[in-house]
């Protein structure tokens, strides 16, 4: 850390004893702010009597592949589909299923191999195809869910049930549940961060809603904050010329003092909101210079994220960039990558898709790893489904082919956090069609998420018009046997 | 606030007799019962969640969602038409053994006597059904009779609101104060904060219209059109640049100032509408009903190179279909390219049915020219007037290079100077050229004359440099004239196909233009063109545009819609919480013929718009999102607003109307950033640098980075984006424009009161918040003061550097110390909550 980034941040812990603490002090404030100061390490808001038991990881990174990786050519080795390959979906895989529109109804469409060799890796025995070397290196690091399974069939509804349980906008995402439950444990970095990344060349025009961060009908401090991919992740963090770090501090305090006058009059909780997000900004620009200079990490790091990484922007730059924010006491680093939607590009963008991701994911869990960070983190792998093991396009057009939406069974990974390594749960159907062995629907695993970070499910709720919510809706069970 | 009589309300709003006699004729209980308004509701909210649309929470198999399932005869037919009786619902809702009672007493969620006797009557009616409420022909609903509240209701709309407070159990809040009514008035109707003058005038107004007659004021403004047009831009995705990767300029600002002046005109919505699908459809069309039809070619232009011309108009077309679709009819089509409608009555063959009216123009989808032809040139009057002097000038240096040749190169009577023997030598390039009379040359030959006789022959080359000079002098003027893409159709109707998927290689069945099939069917004589279906949209017949219009104003008003969903009124959209409310309004709107200023006059002049924000905690547990209006809009200030309001309290504002986009503040060089170093930022200077936000340059790719929470401007947008981040903090505290929009205020204060502290920090208070500041707060204030100041002569140097900042001159008469502390300090007013909403 430069000298110069180690006296600010001084100051900012000086400056908030001081001033902070008697400035901050009406009801509404409480809650955002404990008692007994800033102590690195001690978690700052979240609910009393949370967690509701020890819980086995205090972080996530949630590595987001937005558009549906296939879990057939990645994970699911079905050599029964290769022995179908060019033949009719047998009737009974989709009796009384619904698909997307752009298949409508599987009848007469035919199975697809997967277009690269499985094998299987570790002491685990784990299948990984060889579009990801990588991941299958570290696959007794992994547990695999292949029973994954979800209600949705398009994206922006599929990826909203993912991280919010519902799949119209409108409910509080997975981070801003855990950061309002938990809280943080920063007071100089938000608690639930968001990065995005595009593959290059993808002709996928998925957007990046801002409701996939959401905090919905939860104060809306608990929002993800977005860093940008291009430029300084954070625009106009500097003071003005001539204005020290002290005169900021003092007319921060004005500011707060003014505001919560208005605060006691008005009632308005979004304005307790804002005095916490002008002191998050405060902190924030001392902390993101620090946080985005990698010039401190060893040259083997960096090697191991890959060529990408030094270039901001990318799922490499952000992988990193994750590990450094829950180094920093971050609750929920979201990194969303779009590109996985291959309708039409099995056996060309789905190659540069992996290329960009499947070294950076890997690299992650073992440089969390590699720095005791990984026991008590938990990283997830996974989209918001999955992809047909029948095929989309012309049989004798293989540059084209391509596998369309799949919910009925998938794939995910986590990692680290209290998740049993180097086993395999669940499994599909001989042709990845179905589920077939312990089923793992979307609010199980939210269930199972919650679980793992100390909190019940369904003990974490939030009063909104009348009802009760929570993240799993009326659902959900935890994978128990998952569990490490 | 004075309080108006319910009766003189309606004569200032200049609603019929006829309408306010509704009000005190029959009510609503000798009407018949309507479905989808009044009994719809009553079943989603109290019985759907056991006997609705999800089959694994449904209870006794009974679904009361579905007519056919609910009018199924079973052991008891649920629902009996005409014999409310015999019907199992009305049975159990009045059933005496808890046990019967439905919905059961252990769900919560009892149902009124008047809920209860609504049922009865709807089933004894006939227990009439009916579709989804948004497709229904639009019918006026009475105006129910102020029961409640009656002292408060000051309009129609109040009727509404406080009819359902009083069911909720909830009550209005008092009238806001004056300050705060005038600061939200001129921000909702100009995007500018009152100044101090018109809060002074209005506060001391005690004449019972002083609120009528500001109202009227701030719809008279020109800077009525400038506000109401920020929305309209969002749903437009007007910007000044193509988007994609190439992210060509375009010179599409005509149009933009065209809509400024749109609504201070108050064109009628439904001109303003047909004007914009279809104003060069219109018999003997104006220039200016051509340009209003830019908004359909706002859409992004793709100039990848590889793409194919073809694929590239097709998604021009979809583009303004689903344009069309969301800013008029409430309905997100892109769903249906590729398939039908999962929920909505619109199919993929309705979809390219309402594709072929926009498939007709002659654009080719060539290239990414950011002047697609057909276009109308719009130069300015100095531009026009410059044109013949400029063309003299050419045809004047072409004349006396031609003379000058006649010497230079000696040849025989009548031939070219290239067949001089002086020529003989030269590249046949320059033969070429000279060839040609000099007016003929183009300007690469001129260029390579100048090259061949640059060292040789001086006086030569200074005739040619001439020419070439009074070329570029021209083209240069050609090239800053504004080129507005507009909408044409070409003679020969372009056949229209559905396409697979949406793919332009992939047609199949071939369609004809057309509204949707589940629609009301177009006016009888309508043309068949974008100008039929414009005239259908605004047809009384159309049950969407005018809720659709309404909804969006009202969410300009209260910060949220009636539907929280403007884009989507389908069935996947919500259910309007004042469904009676948004029909009258609209219905109100179209029997006004589309009148929006008096459509902003009726919202604003109601007692629910001018109630005080102040939330009580019980409201803000029971309605967090103010749906209900138990109180008065409290909500953040779109970014471009608080910028304005910056400038404007900082007496920078410069409000010079329309023209050319300017450049004002960014940090860095963001567009080389984005774009890989193909365009860099030019920041302007002057004036330019305080224009209202609506003149900002939009780089598509790369929005102005210090407006946050904006529309993308990629694709039509209609809702508004409204976040609470630490981002928006750093902005607003650091960003040069509000640091120097400080500096201006604090110098404007610190000018008018030489010496008074008090009266210093009183007036940058009422400049940004319109009230003054409570005395707590200016003793916060006043103590902030002298510590700045304390601060601030410790350090000089830091003082001036902080006063340097932005590039307006300061006076330098002001003390730097006492300056620098000011501008601090109007810093931390203009960050208050209360500067950053519309309270």
């Amino acid at each position: 850390m430069s000298p110069l980034v180690e006296h600010q941040l001084a100051i900012n812990r000086r400056e908030f004893f001081s001033h902070g603490a008697s400035a901050i002090g009406t009801a509404a404030l409480a809650s955002l702010l404990t008692q007994d100061g800033f102590a690195a390490g001690s978690p700052v808001g979240g609910l009393t009597g949370l967690p509701h038991f020890a819980p086995k990881a205090k972080r996530v990174i949630y590595l987001f592949q937005n558009g549906g990786p296939t879990h057939v050519e990645l994970f699911d080795f079905k050599p029964k589909l290769k022995e179908m390959h060019g033949q009719p979906v047998p009737d009974a895989y989709f009796a009384g299923k619904r698909f997307s529109t752009m298949t409508g109804n599987p009848q007469g469409k035919v199975m697809l191999a997967p277009v690269e060799p499985f094998s299987q890796h570790g002491t685990s025995g784990a299948w990984v195809s060889s579009f990801l070397p990588h991941t299958a290196a570290i696959a007794d690091e992994l547990c695999f869910v292949k029973s994954m399974h979800s209600d949705a069939v398009n994206h922006a509804p599929a990826i909203s049930f993912f991280l919010s349980g519902a799949q119209l906008p409108g409910r509080p995402t997975m981070g801003a549940w855990l950061t309002y439950g938990l809280g943080s444990e920063t007071q100089d970095l938000p608690g639930f961060v968001v990065m995005t990344s595009v593959s290059k060349g993808t002709t996928c025009g998925q957007i990046f809603y801002d409701f996939y961060w959401s905090s919905g009908f939860l104060p809306s401090r608990f929002q993800g904050v977005k860093f940008r991919g291009n430029g300084e992740p954070v625009l106009y963090l500097t003071d003005p010329d001539g204005f020290s770090r002290t005169m900021r501090r003092g007319l921060l305090d004005d500011l707060t003092k003014l505001n919560e006058l208005k605060l006691r009059e008005f009632g308005d909780p979004e304005i307790a909101t804002r005095i916490a997000q002008y002191e998050m900004a405060y902190r924030m620009q001392t902390s993101v210079p620090e946080l985005t200079d990698f010039s401190q990490e060893p040259q083997h790091v960096l090697d191991l994220y890959g060529p990408d990484v030094k270039q901001q922007g990318t799922y490499a730059y952000n992988c990193l960039m994750a590990r450094r924010l829950i180094e920093r006491g971050v609750r929920f680093v979201q990194l969303m990558h779009a590109g996985w939607d291959q309708h039409g590009s099995i056996t060309t963008e789905l190659y540069n898709q992996c290329r960009d991701t499947d070294q950076p994911s890997a690299a992650l869990v073992l440089d969390l790893k590699q720095r005791g960070l990984l026991d008590d983190t938990l990283v997830i792998w996974g989209g918001e489904f999955g992809r047909t093991p029948f095929l989309q396009g012309n049989i004798n057009d293989r540059p084209k082919w391509g596998r369309d939406h799949h919910p009925y069974a998938f794939t995910m990974w986590m990692a680290g956090g209290g998740v049993k390594p180097g086993i395999s749960y669940g499994a599909s159907d001989d042709l990845a069609m179905n589920v077939a062995e312990q089923p793992v629907h979307v609010h199980d695993f939210q269930a199972t998420v919650l679980h793992l970070l100390g909190i019940d499910h369904q003990r974490l709720t939030y009063r909104f018009q009348g009802r009760d919510f929570r993240l799993t809706d009326v659902h959900g069970n935890v994978v128990r046997e998952i569990l490490a | 606030m004075h309080r108006i009589a319910f009766a003189f309300a309606l004569l200032v709003l200049g609603i019929s007799p006829a309408v306010a006699l509704a009000a005190d004729g029959p009510g609503p209980t000798e009407q018949p019962v309507h479905f989808g308004r009044q009994i719809l509701p009553i079943l989603s909210d109290h019985c759907f969640q056991c006997h609705g649309p999800d089959a694994r929470q449904r209870q006794a198999d009974l679904r009361l969602d579905d007519e056919a399932k609910a009018k199924q005869s079973r052991d008891a037919a649920a629902i009996v038409p005409g014999n409310s009786q015999a019907s199992e619902v009305y049975r159990r809702m009045v059933a005496v053994d808890l046990d019967e009672r439905m919905p059961p007493p252990d769900a919560n969620r009892p149902l009124t006597p008047e809920q209860v006797a609504l049922v009865k009557r709807w089933i004894d009616e006939g227990a009439a059904w009916s579709g989804h409420w948004a497709f229904e022909k639009l019918t006026r609903p009475a105006l129910p009779r102020p029961e409640t509240f009656t002292e408060q209701v000051d309009s129609p709309i109040d009727a509404f609101l406080f009819a359902r407070l009083a069911r909720e159990g909830l009550t209005p809040s008092q009238a806001a104060p004056r300050e705060t009514l005038i600061r939200r008035l001129s921000l909702d109707l100009i995007g500018l904060p009152p100044t101090l003058a018109e809060t002074e005038a209005f506060v001391s107004d005690g004449s019972p219209d002083a609120y009528q007659r500001l109202v009227d004021r701030l719809l008279a403004s020109p800077a009525f059109g400038e506000r109401m047009a920020w929305d309209w831009l969002d749903a437009a995705r007007y910007a000044d640049s193509n988007g994609y990767q190439g992210d060509g300029e375009r010179t599409m600002y005509p149009w933009r100032d065209w809509v400024v002046q749109a609504f201070n005109h108050n064109l009628p919505y439904d001109q303003f509408t047909i004007w914009q699908l279809a104003g060069d459809l219109l018999p003997d069309a104006t220039e200016e009903q051509r340009l209003a039809t830019g908004f359909c070619r706002n859409h992004m232009i793709n100039g990848e190179g590889g793409r194919i011309p073809e694929e590239n108009r097709v998604d021009y077309v979809m583009d303004m279909t689903e344009t069309m679709g969301t800013v008029w009819l409430g309905l997100t089509f892109n769903c249906c390219r590729c398939h039908d409608h999962k929920f909505d009555p619109v199919a993929q063959r309705d979809y390219y049915s309402l594709f072929a009216f926009f498939n007709q123009t002659p654009v080719d989808g060539g290239g990414g020219n950011p002047q697609t032809p057909p276009v109308i040139e719009l130069p300015t009057e100095e531009q026009q007037s410059r044109r013949p002097q400029l063309t003299a000038a050419i045809d004047a240096a072409a004349n006396d290079l031609d003379a000058f040749e006649l010497t230079f190169f000696p040849r025989g009577e009548g031939q070219a100077a290239d067949l001089s023997e002086k020529a003989a030598a030269l590249p046949d390039a320059i033969k070429a050229a000279l060839k040609l009379p000099a007016r003929q040359r183009n300007r690469g030959q001129l260029e390579q004359l100048e090259k061949q006789w640059e060292k040789d022959s001086p006086e030569y080359l200074s005739h040619i440099q001439r020419l070439r000079g009074a070329i570029d002098a021209r083209d240069a003027l050609n090239r800053s004239i504004a080129r507005v893409m507009v909408m044409a159709d070409q003679p020969q109707p372009r056949p229209t196909f559905i396409l697979e998927k949406g793919l332009y290689d992939k047609p199949r069945d071939e369609v004809t233009a057309a509204v949707p099939a589940r629609l009301p069917p177009m006016p009888s004589g309508a043309p068949a063109n974008r100008l039929g279906l414009a005239q259908w949209l605004v047809s009384p017949d159309n049950p969407l545009t005018a809720r659709v219009a309404v909804n969006r104003l009202w969410q300009q008003f209260f910060g949220i819609g009636l539907v929280k969903t403007p884009e989507d009124f389908g069935v996947q959209g919500e259910r309007p919480l004042h469904p009676e409310l948004l029909d009258w309004l609209a219905a109100e709107f179209v029997d006004s013929r589309w009148d929006v200023k008096r459509l902003c006059r009726l919202i604003v002049t109601s007692a629910g718009y001018r109630q005080s924000s102040a939330v009580g905690a019980a409201l803000a547990e029971r309605d967090p999102q103010n749906r209900l209006l138990a109180r008065g809009p409290r909500f953040r200030m779109p970014s471009w607003m608080i910028r304005d309001q910056a400038l404007a309290a900082a007496g920078l504002l410069v409000s010079r109307i329309g023209g050319v986009p300017v450049n004002p503040y960014q940090p860095g060089d963001l567009w080389a950033d984005i774009t890989f170093d193909r365009k860099h930022f030019q920041q302007d200077h002057g004036e330019a640098l305080y224009r209202r936000s609506l003149y900002t340059f939009w780089r598509r790719i790369v929005a102005p980075s210090v407006f946050f929470d904006s529309a993308s401007r990629q694709i039509c947008t209609v809702k508004h984006l409204r976040t609470n981040s630490p981002l928006h903090a750093l902005t607003t505290l650091n960003d040069v424009t509000y640091v120097e929009a400080a500096r201006a205020l604090a110098q404007r204060v610190l000018l008018a009161n030489p010496t008074d502290a008090k009266e210093r920090i009183t007036a940058i208070v009422r400049l940004v918040l319109a009230r003054r500041p409570t005395a707590e707060e200016a003793a916060l204030l006043a103590a902030s003061i002298e510590r700045l100041k304390h601060e601030f002569a410790a350090d000089p140097a830091a003082a001036a550097k902080f006063l340097a900042v932005g590039e307006s001159l300061r006076d330098p008469s002001l003390d730097p110390i006492e300056h620098a502390a000011y501008t601090a300090l109007a810093s931390a007013v203009l960050n208050l909550d209360e500067a950053l909403n519309k309270e």
